[in-house]
């Protein structure tokens, strides 16, 4: 496989500037996502990762330039940091999944290629025969792996994943590391992935960049064992301690 | 439509139909409530998924001011639908740009609209009173089938057909955009266009159900029958289906409490869903305590 420093470039940031009440969020942020990778962005709370991420999503002004320089379907898939479902809401996992998969209001029912692909989806992220079950009903760690089934129909070519293993058990991780490996070895895929949890950048990250408003510091998975590193990681050290 | 009035009313003569069907302005009611079921029952599931049931109330009382404004311009008492729908149409443009510009909470500024229109329309109301019996204008507060002409109908399906085709074009979009606009935005929605786009068929759909429900009490019809619905909904599918159910027995059910009991149309089909809604709570509530 190409090294990850040496790939062409999916996703290319110039000079990355969002302000808010002239505060701000991002500044000058220049970055590379290698076509194949798994590109992780950490940083403590407040570093402006998900600021990021809306910008790469155009959800939100900026100064600067994101391009993007798509090979294939140009099919963005994406898993929130947030999913606020409303408890009294009648729509469950199939109606979900089938909302990006057919052309048919999803109201007038499912067609049967589609609850074929939401059939494989589910067993994709281990939520096999979860079909009818309202979103509603679902506990966090199942609702995670709800949207990562929908960030994946269709394929895309950038995937990005803010937080994705918060309210995983160690199972999802594991489900959730296998397809991630498998999107880098298919080399179709490229992530990109918001992160605090260490142990996981570490299996299947090939590139990490330290936010702390601005690039504080990037480059090979190697990087998060050293020191310097750590220190700009508090969020990550206390977990851990916390853990031990 | 003469000859089909009277080949239902001599069905309702030799009772097959009910003797209620003799009088063509009731078939013309009936007929009215088949159409407009599925419109509210269609749009009412997505404006509570949307939580747009305030905008909805502000959209009724502006249509009171359009009605004043068309009639003050000189539109025919029977339709004045320029006036209303111009203004209404106003009124949502004005209130979804705000919405989206400003960094106000929707309910303040959706407010601030609801007030505005109001105020507006009880002067307007004021002045309309010099030139027509306040009584005239009672069939659009509160719905009157008495008033209700075929041309009322034909507007009503030809717009009731424009809104189910739009709405079964951008139907995915719009709920996904309900659940998450950023997904909604990578699946390649606009959220800007969706918003404008449902508010829009909102409007169509309220401006045409005015003669029969009336402008104070069309909001509950583009409210309530979603809610009830969604009490015992499991699905989508259901939730629509509910939803359009419930807006037919309550427009049926008004239809025939305010022929035998010479009430306000509006008012009685509003009584009618209601109560509906309080049923399917009931439902829900022995359900929920048997799956306990």
């Amino acid at each position: 496989m190409t090294e990850p420093a040496e790939a062409p470039a999916l996703l290319e940031i110039d000079r990355l500037t969002v302000r808010r009440h002239r505060e701000a969020l991002l500044d000058e942020v220049s970055l590379r996502v290698r076509r194949g990778t798994v590109h992780v962005l950490m940083g403590p709370n407040g570093a402006g990762k998900s600021t990021l991420i809306a910008a790469i999503l155009a959800q939100l002004a900026f100064d600067g330039r994101i391009a993007m320089n798509w090979a294939e379907t140009g099919a963005i898939g994406y898993v929130p940091q947030s999913f606020a479902v409303d408890p009294t809401l009648p729509v469950t996992v199939a109606d979900f999944l089938a909302l990006t998969r057919q052309r048919r209001p999803v109201c007038l029912g499912i067609t049967r290629g589609a609850k074929a692909a939401i059939a494989r989806l589910l067993a994709r992220v281990g939520l096999s025969g979860l079909e009818r079950r309202p979103l509603a009903v679902l506990s966090g760690g199942e609702l995670r792996r709800v949207l990562l089934a929908h960030a994946l129909d269709p394929e895309p070519e950038l995937l990005i994943l803010d937080e994705p293993t918060a309210g995983l058990d160690d199972a999802a991780v594991a489900i959730l590391d296998e397809i991630l490996l498998a999107s880098k070895r298919s080399g179709k895929t490229t992530v990109l992935m918001v992160s605090h949890d260490l142990e996981q950048v570490r299996r299947v990250a090939d590139w990490v960049t330290v936010l702390d408003r601005r690039v504080a510091v990037e480059g090979p998975v190697d990087i998060l064992a050293t020191a310097h590193v750590r220190e700009l990681l508090p969020a990550a050290r206390e977990r851990r301690a916390a853990r031990a | 439509m003469t000859a089909f009035y009277a080949w239902i009313g001599g069905l309702a003569q030799r009772g097959v139909l009910p003797s209620d069907f003799q009088y063509p302005f009731l078939v013309r009611g009936f007929l009215c409530v088949l159409v407009l079921a599925p419109i509210l029952g269609g749009v009412s599931h997505l404006v509570v998924t949307r939580r747009m049931a305030f905008f909805s109330a502000a959209l009724g009382q502006a249509a009171i001011t359009g009605v004043a404004l068309g009639l003050l311009l000189g539109e025919p008492l029977n339709a004045p639908y320029g006036g209303m729908f111009g203004f209404c149409l106003l009124s949502t443009l004005g209130m979804v740009y705000v919405k989206r510009h400003a960094t106000l909470p929707p309910d303040t500024l959706i407010g601030v609209f609801h007030a505005l229109t109001l105020g507006l329309g009880l002067c307007l109301l004021v002045a309309l009173t010099r030139q027509f019996n306040v009584h005239q204008v009672e069939s659009v507060l509160f719905g009157s089938l008495l008033t209700v002409t075929d041309g009322d109908l034909a507007l009503l399906l030809a717009v009731g057909i424009l809104v189910a085709v739009l709405l079964i074009r951008e139907y995915n979009h719009l709920l996904l955009d309900s659940l998450s606009p950023p997904l909604a935005s990578v699946a390649g929605a606009e959220p800007a266009y969706l918003e404008y786009f449902f508010a829009l068929l909102l409007t169509l759909s309220i401006v045409v159900s005015l003669k029969i429900i009336g402008a104070l009490l069309v909001e509950a019809l583009v409210v309530v029958p979603a809610a009830a619905a969604r009490n015992v909904a499991r699905g989508t599918r259901s939730y629509l289906i509910g939803s359009v159910v419930v807006a037919f027995l309550a427009g049926a059910g008004g239809l025939g409490v305010s022929t035998r009991f010479l009430v306000p149309t509006g008012g009685a089909v509003v009584l009618a869903v209601s109560a509906i809604f309080f049923l399917t709570l009931a439902v829900r509530s022995l359900t929920r305590r048997n799956a306990v």
